[in-house]
């Protein structure tokens, strides 16, 4: 099978959904000509032209707050947000308007509109392009939330989100644009609520969302020579989260890490947690670890930067103590 | 009935609205959901919906006054006329129905205006009346204090709202009133009977002390319950905390062994579920034990046969064989194959203990004897003197024959872990039927 970029992949999920559907457009700082600061969205312009990839003035408030205006009046509008951490100045447009006017109108609107903005720290872009925000709006009713860990989740998800009826954000690393993946040729979708088992194991469950898969898959590698075979689950979106399948592994293993790259605390390491302890806790034999960034902004110095986000060694680390019976945080 | 009209709470954080106009006229029929007059706020104009059919009567509040938030500015009544006919104050009466008739009928309330419990709170339903800030005839400003009221929240005073005197209290302080309840009546004139009269029984939803009926029931609910809750002390038979993890107390639990002999043990802890393999394997506590910990009982299966059959068969072995016979090894093999039969262990270890010494089956086993415990130890006491016997149950099932005279008897000991009940009498039945007829067991 080829293998593309994340990048490509995303571009070439919103061409085929442009080209299959008109009421579909895209709009956002620099998508046109500039094809975003990643060049993810390059060649779009040129097939669709100015008026379905929309470059908008410099106001993420204004431009969200249109494509939202659109959605309820029967467009697809893809919002493309520079980075994760604009977020903050959307809240209004996504939260109060796009996540609740299906339920405010009694389901007599619609909000058809993907956001889609990315997360991930480690590429020296300081504390306020630096974060990972998800929680934040999985936090809020009404919203949908992709986290793709490859290009081949990118694409899937992608047009599982355009052609949803109600608002998504999806998230893509922004380390990942250049990683390349196995994608198929032939148009192919990946449903929401459903994880992906991305390695067997019995004696403990990694669960990884976005580029913490990769942590995880490669933690997995480490611990498999030393004996200890983990589990590696993606969950693909976090809302819906496919609780059954995270519970029917670790009932199977009787221990689990939970590895997001958003800050630890009142994050999706905690909620995924929280639901294992509560719904498996008879077949717990150690804690629920969650292992997610420190809670501090996202330093600009490489050498700090680096230790703030969870990596193999800390999780081949922290997996290895959990199988051995080690006492965590216990006193 | 008469329903109040009062000002609504419209906004988060309102405490008075000002009614900019009324949209009804004294007299006019109204329905539930006419809009009877509008209201400014902070934030907003809105309009006042009628709560309920009737006529509107005894308007108390004219556009442009601003009315605390909970205050009654007018009724709705069945006629038109009502406003001239009812007491000035129906309301609280009409409330409480069961005061009225339970005990002796009050004086006619004097004329003039009610103050109410207002709402001071954004999900407040009754107020604690604290204190009386004027006494029953006192001159009183609409500025002036006129009662302290406690809410989940804070204490505040409450203004009189009117000028005039304090015509009546319809409440004592330490009664707990519902929100928009009259609780005092101002009226113009100084009045020649003041009153004072305590909330009626529909005020106090707490039952406050002075209230008998409430009391009982009170007590009754107290009796009923209090045997139902178990003692929260009673559990705790260990001292201190055992470390586990929920999957190693779930299988402990399950198999009913119990993890303080670990941790009686200095097995280190937190224990987890490989340490359950540790704990089936220690011996039985000792009878004599005064903890009064719930060990894992221990097993004591016994059988007794006739010894013909084995005595029979080993006749006719050495006659075969035209020698000896290694008695250890038909009794293991017995065993092996009573074992397989009932768990499908294709290998099991035996150990053959005789008074001689022990020998451990089959012969590969011999290496390791060391490091693992056999599945089950044979204990081969036909030779000595011993016709029955209680050890308590060891590092694994114990499986003891004895003989007296023409018979062998056969004990089984071992923990509830080790084997269930079922296998225990498996075992011993499965043995006992080939010792009683080996050559059948063969064939």
């Amino acid at each position: 099978m080829r293998e593309i970029t994340l990048s490509k992949a995303v571009n070439e999920a919103i061409a085929e959904e442009m080209r299959r559907d008109e009421t579909v457009f895209l709009l956002g700082e620099d998508v046109a000509e500039a094809g975003t600061p990643f060049k993810v969205l390059s060649g779009l312009v040129e097939e669709f032209g100015t008026e379905r990839i929309i470059d908008t003035p410099i106001s993420e408030p204004g431009f969200t707050g249109i494509a939202v205006g659109a959605a309820l009046t029967g467009s697809r509008p893809i919002v493309d947000l520079m980075f994760g951490d604009f977020l903050f100045l959307i809240m209004d447009q996504l939260c109060n308007q796009a996540a609740k006017a299906y339920y405010m109108s009694g389901g007599k609107l619609n909000v058809p509109m993907v956001l889609r903005t990315n997360l991930g720290a480690t590429r020296r872009s300081a504390a306020q392009h630096s974060q990972s925000l998800h929680a934040l709006v999985a936090h809020i009713p009404g919203l949908k939330v992709a986290l793709p860990s490859s290009a081949y989740e990118a694409k899937g998800l992608m047009k599982t989100a355009i052609r949803d009826n109600n608002p998504v954000v999806i998230f893509e690393d922004k380390l990942m644009y250049q990683d390349k993946a196995p994608v198929p040729e032939e148009e192919y979708l990946i449903p929401f609520g459903v994880a992906n088992v991305k390695r067997e194991g019995k004696d403990i469950t990694l669960i990884g969302t976005s580029s913490m898969v990769q942590v995880a898959e490669a933690a997995a590698e480490a611990l498999a020579k030393e004996g200890i075979e983990a589990e590696v689950i993606d969950p693909r979106t976090i809302v819906p989260l496919d609780e059954e399948t995270l519970l029917k592994s670790v009932k199977k293993t009787s221990r689990a890490i939970v590895i997001d790259e958003g800050h630890q605390s009142y994050g999706v390491t905690g909620e995924i947690a929280s639901r294992l302890n509560e719904k498996a806790f008879y077949h717990l034999d150690a804690p629920v670890v969650r292992m997610g960034a420190m809670d501090v902004p996202v330093p600009f110095s490489p050498a700090l930067e680096d230790l703030t986000v969870p990596t193999v060694d800390a999780v081949t680390a922290m997996a290895r103590r959990l199988v051995a019976g080690e006492m965590i945080h216990a006193a | 009935m008469p329903h109040d009209v009062i000002m609504p709470a419209l906004g988060m954080a309102q405490d008075s609205g000002l009614i900019v106009s009324w949209l009804k006229s004294p007299g006019d029929a109204v329905k539930a959901g006419d809009a009877l007059m509008e209201v400014e706020t902070d934030k907003a104009t809105m309009e006042v919906e009628a709560q309920a059919d009737g006529f509107l009567t005894r308007v108390t509040a004219a556009a442009g006054d601003t009315i605390p938030v909970g205050n009654v500015v007018a009724v709705i009544a069945e006629t038109a006329e009502a406003a001239d006919e009812d007491p000035p104050a129906p309301v609280a009466e009409s409330k409480a129905p069961a005061e009225a008739e339970s005990e002796p009928a009050p004086a006619e309330l004097p004329d003039g205006k009610s103050v109410i419990m207002p709402a001071l709170g954004m999900a407040q339903d009754t107020g604690l009346l604290v204190s009386w800030a004027k006494a029953p005839g006192d001159q009183v400003a609409a500025d002036d204090v006129l009662f302290e009221v406690e809410t989940d929240k804070s204490t505040m005073e409450v203004p009189a709202g009117h000028d005039g005197y304090v015509a009546a209290l319809l409440a004592e302080a330490g009664d707990t009133v519902p929100v928009g309840e009259s609780v005092a009546i101002i009226s113009a004139d100084k009045p020649a009977d003041p009153q004072r009269r305590s909330a009626g029984p529909s005020a106090k939803p707490t039952a406050a002390p002075s209230d008998p009926a409430a009391k009982t029931e009170e007590a009754i609910a107290t009796k009923a319950t209090a045997p139902a809750r178990p003692s929260p002390t009673k559990a705790a038979a260990v001292e201190g905390v055992i470390l586990a993890s929920p999957k190693t107390r779930r299988l402990a639990l399950e198999e009913g062994l119990d993890l303080a002999r670990l941790a009686e043990a200095g097995h280190p802890q937190p224990f987890h579920v490989r340490d359950l393999e540790t704990l089936r394997t220690m011996p039985a506590r000792g009878t004599g034990s005064a903890a009064p910990v719930e060990a894992a009982p221990a097993r004591h299966l016994s059988a007794r046969v006739s010894s013909d059959g084995l005595a029979g068969f080993l006749a006719w072995a050495r006659a075969e064989t035209q020698g000896s016979v290694d008695q250890s090894t038909l009794l293991a093999g017995f065993a092996r194959a009573s074992l397989r039969s009932l768990d499908g262990n294709p290998d099991p270890v035996i150990e053959v203990e005789t008074l001689h010494g022990s020998t451990r089956f089959p012969e590969a086993a011999e290496d390791d004897a060391t490091n693992g415990k056999p599945d089950l130890i044979l204990r081969d006491l036909r030779a000595s003197p011993l016709n029955g016997l209680r050890m308590g149950a060891e590092a694994a099932p114990v499986l003891t024959l004895v003989q007296e005279d023409e018979t062998l008897t056969l004990t089984l000991e071992c923990g509830a872990g080790q084997l269930d009940a079922r296998a225990a009498i498996s075992l011993v039945s499965g043995f006992a039927g080939r010792l009683e007829d080996p050559l059948r067991h063969l064939l």
